[in-house]
């Protein structure tokens, strides 16, 4: 008795689909938009994120030592930096890495090479490569590395800071973040409104239906689930459009994504397939939530049993 | 099977629709409610049906007190009891067949059961012929009838008929009345509320009479006396 009741339920709720159909299509249509401004605007965020990420791992500081410093001298400064508490690793390039770096980013350049040949010793300094816990602490690794007995071994040092642009692309994130949030607050709302609507106008086309129901002795689960059913069906139509729509929206626009992070370690497509089933949940339940809950109230208020 | 102990219904500060009203209808028994327009005969009806509750009193429903009947069992109470209206209450978009079946739908019953109820009903009603039919093709009467075929579908204990010939001609009403006789005869109590004089003082049945939300006579085998 009980699944024949959720079977017919069920039915119920598809004959009202059909009926307001129109109705129907438009409630779809703005959970539709509202999912689509979210998921659009946490890729934008994540986005922003990973292109912090990126500049974050290239800043580091490049100390060079002169040729006369010996293999014993750098092992003993690298544990000395290596101590240092703002410091996360330090790679050691020698003389010959350095070498065979510079050759393999030169591969295509004959005449590069071939001047390096004709060098009878390796021009190229060995080398640290320092990167500190959080991007804050450089200038205090750069003030202890000033302060250290192995300073007169070093050559040079190159730290390229690039808080400037950090702090610009968190600027932008952060004020997308705020407009967004106010932008899906908004389109919640809306949205809401709209399965409100449409749910009290579900129940007022069926308040003849419902009077009989009650009048026979159909539960009050009954009578509401058929409304239940109903907005269950806009969410999950929804929010399985949408990703019918993202998707390849998003296939098409990760080359140009990708270019932007050239060289980084982020690919958006493979972020988007490894990640597909959250994303796909996470938009189920924003959508399943407003749904529902909106048509709870509705059915509150207008249902009175 | 029915009883009102100083039942009183009031609706707001002292409008007493129904005053301190007790009263008892046995198993199969075949009453008629009578009284003016307003006298609070229709609120009796709901209250045996807990569309309203008592603010005073108590009301036992086969041995079921239901004067604080919980919300959700309610359902329990509607399917022991058939319930039909001056206005019908047909759905009119459904066939004959659909607006029965659909009492039968609604409360759980499987198909198999319902293609096997419904016939039986239609057939009590004299309305087997008419399955196909949507209820703006049939007469007052006809309508009337299947009202009446959907409330017997839970085979009900009891039939609370309010003013069911009121939207009737004469011939019509009379053929509701000896329906509800013949269902009273299969041991159905039938509760009729009218004020039909004719129809009252040709029943010979037990008559209740209302006044100003009281019961001012009941007498065995009653006239209309107002
Ligand atoms: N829902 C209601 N709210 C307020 N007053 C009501 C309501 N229903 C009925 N009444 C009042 O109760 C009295 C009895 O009404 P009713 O039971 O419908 O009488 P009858 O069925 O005998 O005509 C009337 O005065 C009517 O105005
Ligand atoms: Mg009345």
């Amino acid at each position: 008795m009980f699944f024949i009741s959720i079977i017919r339920t069920i039915k119920f709720a598809l004959q009202n689909f059909w009926r307001n159909i129109w109705l129907s299509l438009v409630t779809i249509i703005i959970l539709l938009l509202t999912l689509i401004f979210v998921s659009v605007l946490s890729a934008l965020n994540l986005l922003g994120d990973q292109a912090i990420k990126s500049v974050q791992d290239k800043v580091d500081i490049d100390v060079f030592f002169i040729t006369d410093s010996t293999s014993d001298q750098l092992a003993t400064a690298k544990g000395i930096i290596e101590s240092y508490p703002e410091v996360k690793d330090v790679t050691y390039i020698t003389t010959d890495q350095a070498l065979e770096n510079f050759k393999v980013a030169h591969a295509d350049d004959e005449q590069i090479l071939a001047s390096l040949d004709e060098l009878e010793e390796n021009p190229l300094p060995a080398s640290f490569v320092i990167k500190a816990k959080k991007l804050n602490q450089y200038d205090a690794i750069i003030q202890r590395l000033d302060g250290e007995s192995f300073k007169e071994l070093i050559l040079s040092r190159d730290f390229q800071d690039n808080a400037v642009l950090i702090n610009r692309i968190s600027q932008i994130t952060t004020r997308l973040t705020q407009v967004g949030i106010g932008v899906s607050i908004l389109f919640a709302v809306i949205s809401f409104l709209v399965v409100f609507n449409t749910m009290r106008i579900a129940i007022y086309t069926h308040r003849e239906e419902v009077g009989i129901m009650r009048l026979v002795g159909a539960t009050n689960w009954f009578i509401r689930g058929p409304f239940m059913w109903e907005s269950l069906l806009y969410a999950v139509l929804a929010s399985v459009l949408t990703m019918a729509l993202l998707y390849p929206a998003a296939l098409v626009a990760s080359p140009y994504v990708n270019a932007f992070f050239e060289g980084y370690t982020f690919d958006f497509v493979l972020f988007i397939r490894s990640n597909f089933w959250q994303i796909f949940l996470v938009q189920m339940a924003v959508s399943l939530g407003l749904s529902m809950l909106s048509s709870m109230v509705a059915i509150t208020r207008y249902l009175k049993v | 099977m029915i009883d009102f102990k100083n039942v009183t219904k009031e609706y707001g500060k002292d409008t007493a629709a129904v005053k301190n009203v007790s009263l008892h209808i046995s198993a199969g028994e075949f009453v008629t409610i009578v009284g003016q327009s307003g006298t609070g005969k229709t609120t009796l009806a709901k209250l045996m049906i807990a569309e309203e509750r008592p603010t005073r009193g108590s009301i036992v429903i086969g041995g079921w007190d239901i004067t604080h009947i919980r919300h959700y069992e309610i359902p329990v109470l509607r399917r022991q009891m058939g319930v039909i209206y001056q206005d019908f209450k047909l759905l009119q978009k459904k066939k004959v067949f659909e607006n029965v079946a659909f009492a039968s739908e609604v409360s759980g019953t499987p198909s198999k059961k319902i293609h096997k109820i419904v016939p039986q009903v239609l057939k009590i009603v004299g309305l087997e012929k008419q399955v196909d039919k949507f209820p703006r093709q049939l007469s007052g009467g006809e309508q009337q009838r299947v009202a009446i075929a959907r409330s017997l579908v839970h085979r009900p204990k009891i039939i609370l008929a309010d003013e069911p010939t009121g939207n009737l001609d004469s011939i019509n009403a009379q053929d509701i009345i000896n329906l509800l006789l013949k269902i009273n005869k299969f041991g159905t109590t039938v509760v009729l509320v009218t004020h039909n004089h004719d129809i009252v003082n040709s029943l010979r049945k037990r008559v209740i009479t209302m006044d100003h939300g009281m019961i001012i006579s009941d007498q065995k085998h009653g006239k209309y006396i107002l």
